[in-house]
């Protein structure tokens, strides 16, 4: 997978679904939007550095310095509006 | 470019790698040579003063310092895990203030390990606390590669309810560096047990992005970490492989060359195999970090767990069908014997990566 499949036209909605989907297939569990997926003990060290360059890659963000926090990565929610976030701080950069 | 950076490694390293061993310390010139000329950490993006190779060349390159000198290239492992820690958790101003440093000559340490907290980094008990402005950084760090030549110290510590990495210059107030007299091998990497008493620093000595749960910041650390010992462990068996060929080629018992006596042949055979399998974990888990495939975590645990257990067993066959001649202290077999085994325990012990790898396994079923 990578970033140009999304290229331009990413809605909120389709990268929620993208990332439930990643999340899935890897934990094997069902996550809501707003699950905490730290708290559940499903998402390991390693896994979630995987999730980070998952993110990067899917979405063609790079996520750096102090958008490097747990909260941003606690749901899956709170990801994709770091996604957006930094897309609009690309747009403006 | 690599051949380029292998040659500077060559013309610094010379013949002296066994000397080295012999009297645990690399000159500290040669050190600062090999850091300005861009070998530490080529890794490093061109846009703050590095090489910007990619893991796969970096990798090559960091082999080439393993056949050449393991200390040398434990010091390759320290500084590029330091300068990778700074370039993933520091903000701008850090990355082009840090990295320049250590693109331009300065060493660097990186200091996770406490005596109490080894494989278990969550019982860190080193404090990072944010005072007046300031930070004070407070605690213990033992074996910390490359310290004894350091002048900045990647000290990760407790920070509020996580942790935080700060980059602390080896020559602040409150730092003392202690080198542990006589390791097993790596004899000349530096190795250093450190006290941090009350050392206070500016704020933006904390690295921005670094405040995370702790298994997470030791994680994406060590990733770097375990690629780099992973080609430092080919590069060892690439050195016995080189030098075990040679002997049962050249040397005769029993009226023929050692490698027509099949039990001798199959050391050959076993070490050939343990070089080559060792390469292919290290080669896939280098494209990994290239294609920034989110496997690369697991893939680096992989190639470290593999290259590192191999280099251990090649080794220890090197010696066995060389015997005598390779069983003095400064020879490359016999450092390559001492150096390996210490890599099974370094980064993640083989039995930390064996409960990594059987977690993925466990993950990936249906
Ligand atoms: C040459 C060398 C260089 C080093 N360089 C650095 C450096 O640059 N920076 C740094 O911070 N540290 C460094 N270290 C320290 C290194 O990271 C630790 O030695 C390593 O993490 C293991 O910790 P420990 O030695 O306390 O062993 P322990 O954690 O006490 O482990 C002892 C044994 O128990 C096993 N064990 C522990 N927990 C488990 C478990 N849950 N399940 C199964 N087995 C387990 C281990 O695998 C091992 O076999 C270095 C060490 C060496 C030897």
């Amino acid at each position: 997978m990578s970033n140009t499949d999304y290229a331009g036209t990413l809605t909120e909605e389709a990268a929620r679904a993208a990332l439930t989907d990643f999340l899935e297939l890897r934990t094997k569990h069902v996550w809501e939007p707003a699950t905490d997926l730290f708290e559940s003990g499903a998402v390991t060290s390693i896994f979630a550095m995987e999730l980070v360059v998952h993110v990067e890659q899917t979405f063609g963000v790079t996520i750096e310095g102090d958008e490097l926090t747990m909260e941003n990565f606690r749901t899956i929610d709170a990801m994709v509006a770091m996604v957006f976030r930094l897309k609009a701080g690309a747009r403006r950069g | 470019m690599v051949d380029a950076l292998a040659a500077v490694l060559a013309e610094t390293v010379g013949q002296r790698a066994g000397g080295w061993d012999l009297s645990g310390e690399i000159p500290e010139d040669a050190l600062r040579a090999l850091g300005t000329r861009g070998v530490l950490c080529a890794a490093v993006p061109a846009e703050f003063g590095g090489q910007g190779l990619s893991a796969l060349a970096n990798g090559e390159l960091t082999a080439h310092a393993g056949v050449l000198c393991g200390s040398t290239r434990s010091v390759m492992t320290s500084q590029g895990m330091a300068a990778w820690t700074v370039q993933r958790f520091g903000d701008d101003k850090q990355r082009v203030d840090l990295l320049g440093r250590l693109t331009g000559g300065e060493l660097a340490a990186v200091c996770f390990s406490e005596t109490q907290a080894g494989s278990d980094l969550s019982a860190i008990g080193t404090r990072i606390v944010e005072e007046d402005g300031e930070i004070v950084v407070d605690g213990r760090k033992v074996w910390a590669t490359a310290a004894a030549y350091a002048d900045l110290l990647l000290v990760m510590g407790v920070h509020g309810a996580g942790a935080a990495v700060a980059a602390v210059p080896a020559s602040a107030r409150g730092v003392t560096v202690e080198k542990i007299p006589g390791p097993l091998g790596c004899r000349a990497a530096g190795h250093s047990n450190i006290r941090l008493d009350s050392v206070r620093l500016p704020k933006d000595s904390l690295l921005v992005g670094s405040r995370l749960p702790m298994a997470m910041l030791g994680t994406i650390a060590l990733t770097y970490g375990r690629l780099s010992v992973a080609w430092g462990c080919v590069g060892m068996l690439r050195a016995c492989l080189a030098a075990g060929t040679r002997h049962v080629r050249d040397r005769e018992q029993f009226g023929r060359p050692l490698a027509d006596h099949q039990l001798v042949a199959r050391h050959i055979a076993d070490l050939y195999t343990l070089e080559r399998t060792a390469t292919h974990a290290c080669e896939r888990a280098a494209e990994s970090w290239d294609r920034q495939a989110p496997n690369l975590a697991s893939d680096a645990v992989l190639a470290k767990y593999v290259a590192a257990g191999n280099a251990a067993e090649g080794a220890a066959r090197a010696v066995q069908v060389m015997a005598s001649a390779a069983a003095e202290d400064g020879h490359v077999v016999a450092r390559a014997y001492r150096d390996a085994k210490l890599m099974e325990l370094i980064e993640g012990t083989s039995e930390i990566c064996q409960l990594i790898l059987a977690r993925r396994a466990l993950e990936d079923v249906p």
